[in-house]
C-alpha cells in the first residue's frame, strides 16, 4: 500500500513520521507534495526517505490512500487540480478542519462518479504515536476502506469511527487539545521555576506529571474526580492548590476553550460554504502556483474566490 | 423510640422553652442540679457564655457514673474537663439541624476519661437522629463549616433553584417543593449508591444536552470555589470563636 500527502507541512510530517516509526509503512512508500519547497518540514521529510515532489498530480498517481493535508481554504483548489486524476481505487482522506464530506464529494463527483472520501480529524501527537483520531466515511467509502484507514491511524495512536456531525467537537477537544496542554505545561513550568526549580527540570517534571496522569486515567476504571480525590489528602498541599484552580474558574475556562474551538471550526466551514474566503487569506505564492496548474479555476468576482463552484471542468 | 419521654429531664432558668418539652412528655425543672442528680447521661446545651457558670453550679453533683455530653459550640474538651471533676467522662458533640427530622449529621469526640463503652452508647443513641460518627476533636469545627452551617448553604441553593424556575414560569410553591425533592433525591442517590459525585454528575449529562449547558454556567460562576470558601470561612469562624 502506498500513501500520499497533498501538503508537506506539520500534519503530513507528523503522520509520515508516525507511520514509519510504527513500522506500518516504509518511507519510500510515502509521497508528499507541496509547491512550497521552503517549508522546514520538506527537508525533514526528505531526510526520512519520503518521496518529495512539487507535483500534486504525481502524488495522486503514486498513492492508494491520499491524505489531503493542506489548510481548509486550500482544499477546493487542490480538488480542482487533482480531481481529474482521482480514480475509483483511491481513498481520499481529508484532514482539514471543518471541511465536510459532502463538499468534497460534490467537487470530486464532477471528475469521478464514485469517489471514496473519508473525513478525518487527528492531532499532532501522531508524531510520537499518541495521536487521537476520529473518522467518518463518505457515501462511496466501504467498511473496508474505513477499516484500512483505522488500521493506519491506530498505528499512531487512538482511532475510532464517529458520525460526521461530531467531528467539529472532536476538533475542539483533541484537535486543539495539545495546544491547551502545551499552554498548561508552560505555566506549570513557570510555577516550578518561581518556586526555585531550573527550567529544564520544571518542564520535564510537568510533562511527566501530565503524561502520568493521562495514563492513569486511560488505564483506570475510575472517574477523574475520584482519581483527583485520591491525590488530595485532607488539609494537604494539593487541595489548597485545587482551591486556587477552582477560584480561577479553571474548569469553565477549559469548557470555554473546547466550545470556542468547535464553534470556530463550524464558522470556518460555514464561511467556506458561503464562499466568503478571500484570496488574501491564501498565501499568494500558493494561489499563483495552483492557478498555473488549473486554468479552469474560476474567480467569481474581484476580491472573492468561488470556492465550490458548480462549474464542471470542460473536457 | 430509643428513650421513653418520661426518662428525659430538661432544665432551664425560665419556662419559655420548657413547655414544648412537656408536650413531648418529658419532665422539666428549673434546677440544673436536679438534672444531674437524677440522670446518668447529661447533655449540656447552653449558650457558650452561660456554660462556665452552669458547670460550676453542677460540679459538686457530678460523679464517675455520669456521662457528660456537651453540645456547646466553641467550648473545647480541655475546657470542659478543667471545669468538671477530674475523671469525669466527657464527650463533645456537634449535631446539625436536620436531627429534628432524624436526618441529622453528627460528629462527636471523647475526652480522656470517656471510653469505648461511652462512645458506643452515644453512637447507638444518636443514630436514631441520623448519621453519627466519632472523630478527632479537630474535625468538629470542620463539621460546623460543612454540615452545621452547611444546612444553610443548601437552603440557599434550594431557594435559588426555585427562583430560577419561577423566572421560567413555574409557580413558587411548586418550584420550592420540587427543588427540595431534587436535593433530597440526589442526596439519597449519593448515600445509597456510594458512587463518586462526579460520576453521578456525568451520568446525568447527555452529550450536548440541557444538563451540561447548565453545569457550564455553574462552572463559569466558580460555584465550586465559592462553596469551598464558605466551608473554610465557617470553619475558621468556629475556631476563632472557640479561642475567645
Amino acid at each position: 500500500m502506498s500513501v500520499g500527502f497533498i501538503g508537506a507541512g506539520q500534519l503530513a510530517f507528523a503522520l509520515a513520521r508516525g507511520f514509519t516509526a510504527a513500522g506500518v509503512l516504509a518511507a519510500h512508500k510515502i509521497t508528499a507534495s507541496s509547491p512550497d519547497t521552503d517549508l522546514p518540514t520538506v527537508s525533514r521529510l526528505r531526510k526520512m526517505g519520503v518521496n518529495f515532489t512539487v507535483s500534486n498530480k504525481d502524488t495522486v498517481k503514486s498513492s492508494d490512500v491520499l491524505f489531503l493535508a493542506v489548510k481548509p481554504p486550500i482544499i477546493p483548489f487542490i480538488l480542482e487540480e487533482v480531481g481529474p486524476d482521482i480514480e475509483a481505487r483511491h481513498i481520499v482522506v481529508s484532514c482539514a478542519a471543518g471541511v465536510t464530506i459532502n463538499s468534497i464529494e460534490k467537487k470530486l463527483c464532477t471528475f469521478c462518479p464514485t469517489p471514496k472520501v473519508i473525513r478525518c480529524m487527528t492531532n499532532t501527537p501522531v508524531i510520537v504515536r499518541e495521536g487521537a483520531t476520529v473518522y467518518a466515511t463518505g457515501t462511496h467509502a466501504d467498511v473496508e476502506d474505513g477499516k484500512l484507514l483505522e488500521q493506519l491511524m491506530a498505528s499512531v495512536g487512538f482511532c475510532t469511527e464517529v458520525e460526521e456531525d461530531l467531528i467539529d467537537a472532536v476538533t475542539g477537544l483533541s484537535g486543539s487539545g495539545p495546544a491547551y496542554a502545551f499552554t498548561a505545561l508552560d505555566a506549570l513550568a513557570d510555577g516550578g521555576v518561581k518556586m526555585g526549580l531550573p527550567r529544564r527540570l520544571a518542564v520535564r517534571l510537568g510533562a511527566q506529571a501530565l503524561l502520568g496522569a493521562a495514563k492513569m486515567l486511560l488505564e483506570s476504571e475510575q472517574h477523574p474526580g475520584q482519581l483527583k480525590d485520591n491525590v488530595c489528602s485532607p488539609g494537604g498541599a494539593t487541595i489548597h492548590a485545587l482551591h486556587f484552580l477552582e477560584s480561577g474558574g479553571f474548569r469553565s475556562l477549559l469548557i470555554n476553550a473546547v466550545e470556542a474551538s468547535c464553534i470556530r471550526t463550524r464558522e470556518l466551514q460555514h464561511l467556506a460554504d458561503q464562499e466568503k474566503i478571500s484570496p488574501a487569506a491564501i498565501k499568494k505564492t500558493l494561489l499563483d502556483k495552483v492557478k498555473l496548474e488549473s486554468p479552469s479555476l474560476s474567480v467569481a468576482s474581484a476580491g472573492k474566490v468561488s470556492l465550490f463552484t458548480n462549474k464542471s471542468k470542460k473536457n | 423510640g430509643k428513650v421513653p419521654a418520661g426518662n428525659i429531664l430538661a432544665s432551664a432558668p425560665s419556662d419559655k422553652n420548657l413547655e414544648s418539652w412537656r408536650e413531648l412528655g418529658c419532665r422539666t425543672t428549673h434546677c440544673n442540679l436536679e438534672v444531674v442528680q437524677r440522670s446518668t447521661l447529661v447533655f449540656l446545651a447552653t449558650k457558650p457564655h452561660v456554660l462556665p457558670g452552669v458547670l460550676e453550679e453542677i460540679r459538686p453533683a457530678v460523679g464517675s457514673h455520669h456521662i457528660v455530653v456537651s453540645l456547646v459550640a466553641g467550648v473545647t474538651i480541655q475546657t470542659l474537663q478543667k471545669l468538671l471533676p477530674p475523671w469525669t467522662k466527657v464527650l463533645r458533640l456537634m449535631p446539625n439541624l436536620p436531627c429534628v427530622v432524624q436526618a441529622g449529621a453528627m460528629v462527636f469526640s471523647r475526652g480522656s476519661s470517656a471510653g469505648d463503652e461511652e462512645s458506643a452508647l452515644l453512637r447507638a443513641l444518636l443514630s436514631s437522629c441520623g448519621l453519627c460518627e466519632e472523630v478527632p476533636e479537630s474535625y468538629l469545627d470542620i463539621h460546623t463549616g460543612l454540615s452545621g452551617s452547611g444546612v444553610a448553604y443548601v437552603y440557599l441553593f434550594a431557594e435559588a433553584l426555585a427562583e430560577g424556575a419561577v423566572k421560567m414560569g413555574m409557580p413558587g410553591a411548586l418550584a420550592g417543593r420540587i427543588a427540595a425533592q431534587t436535593l433530597l433525591g440526589a442526596a439519597k442517590m449519593l448515600l445509597e449508591t456510594g458512587e463518586h459525585p462526579a460520576k453521578l454528575r456525568g451520568d446525568v449529562c447527555t452529550p450536548g444536552g440541557t444538563t451540561i449547558h447548565a453545569l457550564h454556567q455553574l462552572e463559569k460562576g466558580a460555584l465550586r470555589a465559592t462553596v469551598m470558601n464558605a466551608v473554610e470561612a465557617a470553619t475558621n469562624r468556629a475556631a476563632d470563636m472557640a479561642k475567645r
